[in-house]
């Protein structure tokens, strides 16, 4: 069974259905497996990952060695109604009734038992290696969860959903096949001990064709293994290329460059194509060959078995179960190597993930913060650097007193969010000190992330609040939009769920902080996508519910600058001026200038909620 | 007729047919393939013949004949060396051909997306075009390398197997496929269970990755608001449903092989009943019921592969039917088989009596998106488009760009309607700049290039320092050579967009198209932006997508668009002068960027 040869048992594209989706599970790859891992460290990394779940193993092992016994026993059964039933019928014309039952009575049960190992096997194969994925999902996961806001920010988002979700289910695939593999060996041991009790020089011969055939497998395993990797990461090429391609549409056709993109694209696509067919030459000659060498074994064992039946020394009924035995061997003896195909994904798989979970939890730059009774905010002398070499922020002081609105102003690269960040506890600081409320400081990010999940989810994120309180936030946040969304409260939003502009987003968002009463509240240029009018009616409902609560707002438009008490104007990572909008405009010519930057091109016709053309009732003065 | 939901009239025979016609590597020499493959099933079923003949007429009661043994064992040699070969080479040709049959239609795919209308190409469509020719073709390509195989070598096997059985006994023959055909039921059964099973556990897999993925890319939102730990509950919770389904589904694929074992056991053994009731007087050898145990055995064996490899089946045709599909899509703006040439020098812009509505996924039009648009524009002069979100103003600069034609109406450049141009004449005297400039992986200059892979180095260097862009080149840090990372990340919003000018300003077009960009960008690109787009546009006829009204008030005219109708044209000054959308537009605007 040449073309199944690399899924247990005679259903392989049943597993396959799972396996065919690669995009489900399997990240795209972009380089070559390293397929020179040593015995040893295989040994080692199944010693690390059976620990605590050695009996679901060993119960499948125990049903493959049950398949293994059963699987020779029947090759003797085979040689029993040759010689028991067939030929004394056939040559001396009778054959008692009790040994037909007996014989087929045996054939029939061992056929049952050898099924039952066989599920036993599967299932609880199954069970060890799901179970292993399902602990290692949950330790990546704890792990992800445990480390700080920084080293979140260092990582690939892809990079580590890839490690949590995929690696999980690669370290863990060598252990499916693994118990059938070690049932193999059982196979050939009892084959061989059974060949050489019926008949020690036959048998001897025929044992020594397993090693051969074990070692054509592996070697074959191994190289279209190779061959399948490259092939591997020339559609991982072609599949990135597709997808700049398409998205780059718009580029291509303005230089009307459909023909040359295509050209381009067809490249990559034969290499792949090539790649491909390397594969099949490779499989076509050794699948044959791995059929046709039992084949050309059994014509030998006719040869031989003839001279021994001849001797004396073997019955033909032997004779037909020798044969019938190698024919059952072939596929388990594939098994072999599809097991260690599986090795050397398992092995990178692990090696990424104990990586991860080897990396020691970093200090939560949040711990540092100095906190005290009051919701005044105090920055002393602050100092962050993003990558160790530049300052982003140089050595920041500001003091806000409780209960006030402060806009954070300057221009692109200033430090405003990396301020804002600081004062939340999500990056370090390498000098300074930074004092806030003892209370709740709820921040809202300028790109606010909603979960899969309803909109009453996204406000209370697990915290037992209720509806009431989540009705108050939404309202204080204008997000009366979603008493008119499909489903309320109850609505799904995230991902897969209802769209929902950035605006709506940024309300949702901004709720979930409000209704926690915050003592601090941090705003990231969270009401940017809001249309003036809107965020007007935002700012003047939080001051009007959160009295108390201190609020310091990133901002870029003069619009919500004006709305805030006083405000904190940076510029290369200092504080240049904190005075309210009017002093600034009058002391610094350079937020004079700003200001006016702002006026002149910042301000987009179309805001982010659609609400245009509704003059909200500005002086009028034209810029 | 969309995307995502391709042609469900084909059959499944119709689809195979049209398949075949744009890959005809598939038929080529199918018969040949068949028939070595013939051969070499024939050479897999020596061994059962060999036991026959061999039991037959070489251990004739107790006598034992070595030599009739091994000359039938050398003329099996030498069949199963043939029948390897034959099998070899059958496999070989099938592998070839049906990966000729792929690159064929990836490369159709390719062809015929990028030819495809802007319209098909937003973003809710392009993940089902990337699927398709990702997605679909892989399910193809998996199906050439194990479904199609079982048919061919299997089906041929079985085919085989049941001729040989017929020949030896027709009656044992039928007493075997009578015992084994209740399989093919209860492997049906099996299967559907199976197969629902593995689309829950795949469904409960999306979820663990979904679940994983927000915990990951919600990590500060989590940390902030101390939900890291309900979160991660969540996910471990997933995490358990999601092994719960695998194991499931294997428990189920589990009986697979044994309901066959039992079944190929029951077979045998009432083949073996039947023969021996039966005994020599009805004709039948020995040799051949033992035979018959092998060839139970090898016809038993493709059964449960075979009721998989159907499944496997119906998926590949419903991925070809999704393929073929998108070649059906009518592509973008047809090209001319007389194409006209534009006149040298300066061009104007016509456009008359322009009504456009996009194609909707139903096959009714939706309702129009631009109604009975008219303007001329002088050649040289620089105008800019504004109106709300929806008005109209991005799609009337899609159809001057001719990235779609008006569904009524006409648009000339130069005097001469769009649909007489020739695609790639037109980009040489058109070039739209996008809003979101997209950068292909590589060097800046391998993205500058794009625009004309003719140019030398230095010319391209020329360019960029004729935008006044020569401080900015000497910013970088290899210069044209700097790498701008995946779809241009590596570079800030406001270099990709000097990026894209520079690459417009190669073509040297007559008429630009400018999808003005909304992102923020810092105060000095800004003002490297500002100097080269002045230079880019002097002299040249300008169609600004305005989304500042800053951008509005410098240009020579503008033109107002509201619900698909332009409402007003003319200069900057007189339009706020009077009463209208644009004075109203104009209010708003002073009063949300005024702050005192």
């Amino acid at each position: 069974m040449a073309e199944i040869a690399w899924m247990p048992d005679r259903a392989p594209v049943v597993d396959m259905t799972y396996m065919a989706a690669p995009s489900d599970l399997v990240a795209p790859t972009n380089g070559p497996l390293d397929r020179t891992g040593t015995f040893r460290a295989a040994w080692r990394l199944l010693r690390v990952l059976l620990k605590g779940h050695k009996r679901l193993f060993f119960t499948a092992v125990a049903g493959a060695s049950v398949f293994a016994a059963c699987t020779v026993l029947s090759a003797e059964i085979v040689g029993r109604i040759t010689d028991d039933l067939i030929r004394p019928r056939f040559e001396e014309g009778s054959v008692g009734t009790g040994t037909v039952a007996l014989v087929l009575g045996a054939l029939v049960l061992v056929g049952i038992v050898r099924g039952v190992g066989v599920i036993v096997r599967r299932v609880w194969a199954g069970r060890t290696g799901w179970r292993i994925a399902e602990k290692l999902t949950g330790d990546v996961i704890d792990r992800v969860v445990e480390q700080p806001a920084p080293w979140h920010r260092r990582q690939s988002t892809g990079d580590l959903i890839t490690r949590a979700g995929v690696d999980t289910e690669a370290a863990t695939a060598v252990l499916q096949p693994l118990p059938f593999a070690s049932s193999v060996v059982v196979m050939l041991a009892l084959s061989a001990v059974w060949l050489v009790l019926t008949d020690p020089v036959l048998g001897l011969a025929a044992v020594l064709v397993f090693p051969v055939m074990l070692g054509l497998n592996i070697f074959y395993q191994r190289h279209v293994d190779t061959y399948f990797d490259a092939a591997q990461v020339e559609l991982g090429k072609l599949s990135s290329a597709v997808h700049e391609s398409f998205d780059g549409v718009h580029v291509v056709k303005a230089f009307g460059a459909e023909r040359r993109e295509t050209e381009r694209l067809a490249v990559i696509a034969s290499r792949l194509r090539q790649a491909r067919i390397e594969t099949v030459r490779l499989r076509s000659a050794f699948e044959a060959l791995l059929d046709g060498v039992p084949n050309i074994v059994n014509v030998g064992l006719l040869i031989g078995g003839a001279y021994r039946v001849r001797a004396g020394a073997l019955t033909v009924g032997e004779l037909t179960s020798f044969i019938y035995l190698f024919t059952l061997l072939v596929f388990p003896l594939r098994i072999i190597g599809y097991a260690f195909s599986e090795l050397p994904r398992s092995q990178a798989g692990w090696a990424r993930l104990r990586q991860l979970l080897d990396e020691p939890v970093e200090v939560d730059p949040a711990s540092k913060l100095h906190r005290r009774p009051g919701n005044a905010v105090d920055v002393v002398g602050v100092v962050v650097s993003h990558d160790g070499e530049r300052d982003v922020l140089r050595g920041v002081d500001a003091h806000v007193d409780a209960g006030r609105t402060v806009a954070v102003v300057g221009s692109t690269g200033a430090g405003k969010t990396t301020l804002v960040h600081a004062i939340a506890g999500l990056v370090a600081t390498s000098a300074g000190s930074i004092t806030v409320p003892d209370g709740f400081t709820a921040v809202v990010f300028q790109e606010p992330f909603l979960f899969a999940g309803s909109v009453r989810d996204n406000v209370v994120l697990g915290a037992p609040i209720d509806d009431d309180a989540v009705r108050i936030a939404l309202a204080t946040a204008e997000a009366a939009f979603v008493d008119d969304l499909p489903e309320g409260l109850d609505t799904i939003v995230g991902e897969r769920g209802v769209g929902l502009s950035g605006g709506q987003r940024q309300r949702i968002a901004l709720a979930r902080a409000l209704v926690r009463r915050p003592a601090l509240l941090l705003l990231d240029d969270t009401t940017s996508a809001l249309d003036p009018s809107t965020e007007a009616r935002v700012l003047a409902n939080l001051r009007a519910t959160l009295q108390d609560t201190t609020v310091i707002a990133v901002a870029s438009r003069p619009s919500t600058i004006a709305l805030a008490d006083e405000v904190l104007y940076l510029a290369d990572g200092v504080v240049v001026a904190h005075g309210t909008h009017d002093e600034l405009m009058a002391s610094s010519d350079e937020y004079a200038q700003l200001m006016q930057a702002f006026e002149h091109d910042r301000d987009e016709l179309e805001g982010g909620d659609g609400q245009l053309g509704a003059p909200t009732g500005g002086s009028g003065v034209t810029p | 007729m969309t995307v995502s939901e391709p042609l469900g009239r084909w059959t499944a025979v119709e689809t195979i047919g049209k398949g075949v016609q744009e890959a005809p590597a598939l038929k080529s020499g199918f018969g040949l393939t068949l028939a070595l493959a013939m051969v070499g099933a024939a050479g897999r079923l020596a061994m059962p013949i060999l036991v026959q003949q061999s039991v037959d007429k070489g251990f004739e009661q107790g006598e034992v004949q070595v030599g009739t043994i091994t000359t039938f064992a050398l003329i099996g040699l030498v069949a199963v060396f043939i029948g390897t070969f034959a099998q070899r080479t059958a496999v070989l040709r099938l592998g070839t051909r049906s990966e000729e049959a792929l690159y064929t239609l990836r490369v159709r795919l390719f062809e015929h997306i990028h030819r495809l209308s802007i319209a098909d190409h937003n973003e809710e469509k392009k993940g089902a075009l990337v699927a398709r020719v990702t997605g679909d073709v892989e399910t193809l390509a998996q199906f050439f390398a194990w479904g199609a195989l079982a048919w061919l070598l299997e089906g041929t096997l079985m085919l085989m197997v049941a001729s040989v059985m017929l020949a030896y006994d027709w009656i044992l023959a039928l007493v075997a496929f009578v015992v084994a055909a209740p399989l093919a039921f209860v492997l049906h059964r099996v299967q559907r269970h199976l197969v629902k099973a593995y689309e829950r556990a795949r469904v409960d897999n999306a979820q663990v990755l979904t679940s994983i993925s927000e915990v990951i890319s919600g990590a500060e939102t989590l940390r902030t608001y101390n939900a890291g730990e309900q979160y991660a509950t969540i996910t471990k919770r997933d995490s358990h449903r999601r092994s719960n389904s695998f194991i499931k589904a294997g428990t189920i694929g589990a009986f697979l092989f044994p309901s066959g074992e039992v079944f190929s056991v029951l077979t045998v053994s009432s083949v073996v009943t039947v023969g021996l009731l039966r005994g020599p007087d009805s004709g039948l050898t020995a040799g051949a019921l033992i035979g018959f145990v092998f060839l139970t055995y090898r016809f038993l064996e493709p059964i449960a592969q075979f009721t998989e490899v159907i499944d496997q089946t119906q998926t590949a045709v419903a991925g070809l039917r999704r393929v073929l599909g998108i070649l059906e899509i009518p592509t973008g703006p047809p090209e001319t088989s007389h194409p006209v040439h534009i006149p040298a020098g300066e061009l104007d812009v016509d456009i008359q009596h322009v009504t456009f509505a996009y194609r909707s996924r139903t096959d009714d039009d939706e309702p129009p998106v631009l109604i009975d648009v008219n303007a001329h524009i002088p050649a040289g002069q620089q105008v800019a488009m504004v109106g709300e979100t929806g008005s109209g103003k991005t799609t009337l600069g899609r159809l001057v760009a001719r990235l779609a034609d008006p569904t009524a109406g006409v648009v000339k450049v130069g005097g001469v309607p769009l649909t007489q141009v020739a695609n790639a004449e037109l980009r040489t005297r058109l070039v739209v700049v996008p809003q979101e400039p997209f950068l292909f992986e590589g060097s800046i200059a391998a993205n500058l290039g794009f625009a004309r892979p003719a140019l030398s180095l230095a010319d391209v260097e020329q360019a960029v320092i004729d935008l006044d862009l020569g401080d900015w080149l000497e910013s970088l840090p290899d210069g044209l050579d700097t790498e701008v990372g995946q779809r241009g990340s590596s570079l800030s919003a406001g270099e990709r967009q000097l990026v894209a000018l520079v690459r417009a300003s190669l073509v040297d077009p007559d008429v630009l198209v400018l999808d003005e960009a909304t992102s923020s960008v810092d105060a000095l690109t800004e003002v490297r932006l500002t100097r080269a787009l002045d230079k880019l546009a002097a002299g040249r006829t300008t169609i600004s997508i305005a989304h500042r009204l800053s951008t509005a008030a410098r240009a020579d005219r503008v033109l107002v668009l509201e619900h698909g109708r332009l409402v007003q044209d003319g200069p900057h000054d007189a339009l706020v002068a009077v009463d209208g959308p644009y004075a109203r537009m104009y209010e708003a605007w002073v009063a949300a960027t005024t702050s005192t």
